[in-house]
């Protein structure tokens, strides 16, 4: 397996961690997790009737999972102290089973981190690959795009070793994207098609709409399990869909999600796919568990936040400061903090 | 350890895992720059309540209730701390004083700084000599966890009510010898109430051999060693037991008392006498037979005697216990539950009356399950009366809840062994001495052997200590049926 990722954030971690030493760190309530996908709002798209009946189907795949997480956990006076995690989850022999990366801790600021992704991003991206440039991201997106990096990382890891199976991504597979370049996604694709694995991308939420309407809450009497076919989508330009975008209820009194599903894949294979999920991955509220699990266990608790702030001050001896909430200050009780402005 | 909480009495500190602190232990909070420390007695572990730690296990058990199998790869090493985070523990602490320029105040109402406070162990040995427990009278009790003796100082016994209760087989008899032996040690006078015969081989040691004790251990049993010639008693003391012991209704005491009187000017004070004198009585049917049959209860209880050469055991022993110290077991085992009213009710009217003459200066006794053998009226004038005359009792027993409330709030000491049942803790949390969440919470963890020793003796620093082993042969052990087998 090509290490050379994991490296370079092990690598980058402690080195913006050192230089992180002399700045007080104000400890900070307020964590994110990986930002939704931009989605665009397309003209004239529809939903094409009727639905795609499912019937589940009974040949043994595995099915595996990929996530990433990513939390803010303090700010210097210099950036910011991020932590990013990612967890990899597959099903096999009706057993479930993981590999976790991190948490990476970084202390990003203005001054590294140009340095800082672009040595993770070249870790990554051959230089041949020629890949679509979006230049450094700025402070406050430098978590979701850091994680993102290792998101895609780990998704092609497990599209070059995973054999006929289902990859299941959390998200679209929306490319041109400052944070996913059309040649990464393509190349993430294909490598799983040339195992004969199929991918699977699953929105928690979307912003899809159709006469106004998200697309995950149109009332249907359809009899779940099916998947209904979204038309007419077009992106603005950079931006572009390397999938189909179906609505898939999988469980009966389940929820519906947005799945996208490779392009270049038939019809056949991708029903057959989804069929094939359904009898080898437990679908609770029609969320595939297996992706539940990679979200769980990237996911960062509060506890994990407070032991990460433990282990910068004893570690790097970051001095903890406490910068008053400037809401509560100037507003008092109408001060609800700064989340809520 | 970090101080995280005020309120009232209770403090909570913050403790990590590499702090280690068990109920019952000390702790000293500091504050330097108030020049003042508070003395605090852990009295309940928990966990800390860090956010978060739900969804930690839930993460770890999410497939049926399997552990999830998979690879951490965590390069920083971050994990350790989750699960230093993850394990850290709240002190619930009960103040117990103010330390000021080596002084002692049972003050709680300042306030320590959370952020400069330091939090230390204080060990037991510290706190006894800051406390003053040792005095002229050591009574070693034990060993505390810290390895540390704990030495109690006799006069706390003094004058005093004490109360040793625990479940069954934690050790209260053993304390209670314990107590016993020092106390004959420093030439005191004790009486035991023996119900179990848990005290008759106190002079013998555990290999059979006479020991230290041997010749101050007097051992009194009702119908051999210790019988009563009706001459040697008081009106009062024979009145006592008919009406107390044998239930005697006031009209036949009246006759009973004529009788008495009539016979002792006539010199005449003889079991036959007395029989003669009630068989002959003038009177209503019904008090003549109520005296009867009273009659033949004292004397089938074989504890009373024409013979005056073998009627004066008691006095005997009290009289060498008050010389070189001694202790006068009076054995109840295999007596039935009225012959044992009338001897106890003998023991004790023979007691005030020796202490009201000072025959004797003080005496201890040592009850156990006295509620067996004590009547109603008893346990208010043990507590009030008898303790102005010098008898100063330690009620032992595995029933709480036999011993009244007023008894346990004006008790001076309790030796608390181990109780798992709520209502029983309940009953002794109800001590004037100590705090109702220190009984509950401590004794409901304290191994065999080990007591929380509260109240005088330990000047209020309720203490836990494993008691120390006794070279004496055991007595009175629960005969076994499957004792060989296996």
């Amino acid at each position: 397996m090509d290490t050379m990722m994991p490296k370079r954030f092990i690598e980058s971690s402690l080195q913006s961690l050192t230089h992180a030493q002399s700045h007080p760190l104000q400890l900070n309530q307020q964590g994110f997790q990986q930002a939704n996908n931009i989605e665009v709002h397309p003209q004239a798209a529809r939903l094409r009737l009727p639905p795609l009946t499912l019937k589940p189907r009974h040949v043994e795949t595995m099915v595996a999972a990929v996530d990433t997480s990513t939390i803010k956990i303090g700010e210097t006076n210099a950036g910011i102290l991020i932590a990013i995690r990612g967890a990899a989850v597959w099903k096999e022999s009706r057993n479930y089973r993981y590999t976790r990366l991190g948490p990476f801790v970084f202390h990003i600021t203005e001054e590294n981190k140009r340095d800082v992704y672009q040595t993770l991003e070249r870790a990554y991206f051959s230089p041949s690959a020629g890949h679509d440039h979006y230049g450094c991201p700025g402070l406050w997106q430098m978590p979701t795009r850091m994680a993102s990096l290792l998101e895609r990382w780990l998704q092609t890891m497990l599209a070059k070793t995973v054999d006929k199976g289902l990859l299941l991504f959390d998200g679209s597979l929306t490319a041109g994207t400052p944070d996913t370049s059309v040649h990464l996604l393509k190349e993430i694709l294909s490598t799983a098609r040339s195992r004969s694995s199929l991918i699977l991308a699953f929105s928690k939420m979307t912003t899809l709409r159709v006469n106004g309407r998200l697309i995950t809450d149109l009332p249907s009497d359809f009899k779940s399990p099916y998947l209904l076919e979204m038309e007419g989508l077009k992106l603005k330009p950079p931006t572009v869909l390397l999938g189909d975008v179906y609505v898939a209820k999988l469980a009966h009194g389940g929820y519906a999600f947005r799945l996208d599903i490779d392009r270049e894949a038939t019809v056949e294979q991708r029903v057959w796919s989804v069929e094939k999920l359904l009898t080898n991955d437990l679908l609770l509220q029609g969320y595939p568990e297996t992706l539940r699990l990679a979200h769980i266990l990237c996911t960062f608790t509060a506890n994990e936040v407070i032991a990460m702030q433990h282990f910068t001050t004893r570690k790097y001896g970051l001095r903890i400061v406490n910068r008053p909430d400037m809401h509560s200050l100037l507003f008092g009780p109408f001060g609800k903090g700064e989340c809520y402005a | 350890m970090k101080l995280y909480k005020k309120e009232g009495n209770i403090v909570q500190i913050l403790s990590f895992p590499n702090e280690s602190a068990e109920k019952g232990n000390y702790l000293l909070v500091e504050d330097s720059e108030a020049g003042r420390a508070l003395i605090v007695q852990v009295i309940d572990v928990q966990f800390a309540s860090i956010p978060g730690v739900l969804e930690e296990l839930l993460r770890s058990l999410p497939d049926g209730g399997e552990f999830l199998q998979g690879e951490d790869f965590d390069p920083l090493e971050i994990a350790p701390h989750i699960t230093y985070i993850q394990d850290a523990s709240l002190l619930v602490c009960k103040i117990r004083a103010t330390v000021e320029n080596n002084n002692l105040s049972p003050s709680s109402s300042w306030l320590p700084s959370r952020s400069q406070s330091v939090i230390k162990k204080l060990p037991i040995s510290n706190l006894l000599k800051l406390a003053d427990v040792n005095g002229k009278f050591p009574i070693v009790l034990g060993g505390t966890r810290e390895s540390s003796l704990l030495t109690i100082d006799a006069s706390a016994l003094d004058g005093g009510l004490n109360i040793i209760t625990g479940k069954k087989g934690t050790g209260k008899s053993h304390l209670s010898k314990l107590l016993m032996l020092n106390l004959v040690g420093y030439k005191a006078t004790v009486v035991v109430f023996d119900l179990n015969g848990e005290y008759l081989s106190l002079g013998v040691s555990a290999d059979d051999k006479r020991n230290a004790y041997y010749d101050k251990v007097h051992v009194l049993t009702p119908g051999q060693n210790f019988k009563v010639a009706l001459k040697q008693l008081n009106l009062s003391v024979v009145l006592g037991i008919l009406v107390h012991a044998l239930h005697l209704p006031g009209t036949s005491a009246r006759e009973f008392k004529r009788i008495w009187q009539s016979l002792k000017e006539r010199d005449m004070l003889t079991l036959r006498e007395l029989g003669e004198a009630i068989r002959n009585l003038n009177c209503n049917q019904h008090v003549r037979d109520a005296l009867a049959s009273r009659y033949h209860s004292l004397m089938n209880s074989g504890f009373f005697t024409d013979n005056v050469a073998e009627s004066a055991a008691l006095e005997e022993c009290l009289f060498r216990a008050k010389e070189q110290g001694g202790a006068v077991v009076v054995n109840l085992r295999n007596t039935s539950s009225i012959d044992r009213q009338i001897v106890v009710e003998y023991v004790l009217g023979k007691l005030v009356d020796s202490l009201t003459n000072w025959k004797l200066r003080a005496t201890f006794l040592f009850a156990e399950e006295a509620h067996l053998y004590l009547r109603e009226t008893y346990w208010d004038d043990i507590v009030t009366r008898m303790r102005h005359f010098g008898i100063f009792t330690t009620f032992i027993t595995n029933q709480p809840d036999t011993i009244r409330e007023n008894i346990y709030r004006q008790a001076d000491n309790i030796f608390l062994f181990n109780f798992t049942n709520e209502h029983d803790l309940d009953v002794v949390s109800r001590a004037a001495r100590v705090d109702a969440e220190t009984v509950r919470s401590i004794a409901r963890d304290l191994p065999p052997q080990y007591c929380l020793a509260l109240g005088k003796v330990v000047h209020d620093f309720p203490m836990v200590v494993k008691v120390k082993a006794l070279d004496v042969k055991t007595m009175g052990e629960t005969r076994l049926f499957f004792k060989d087998a296996g």
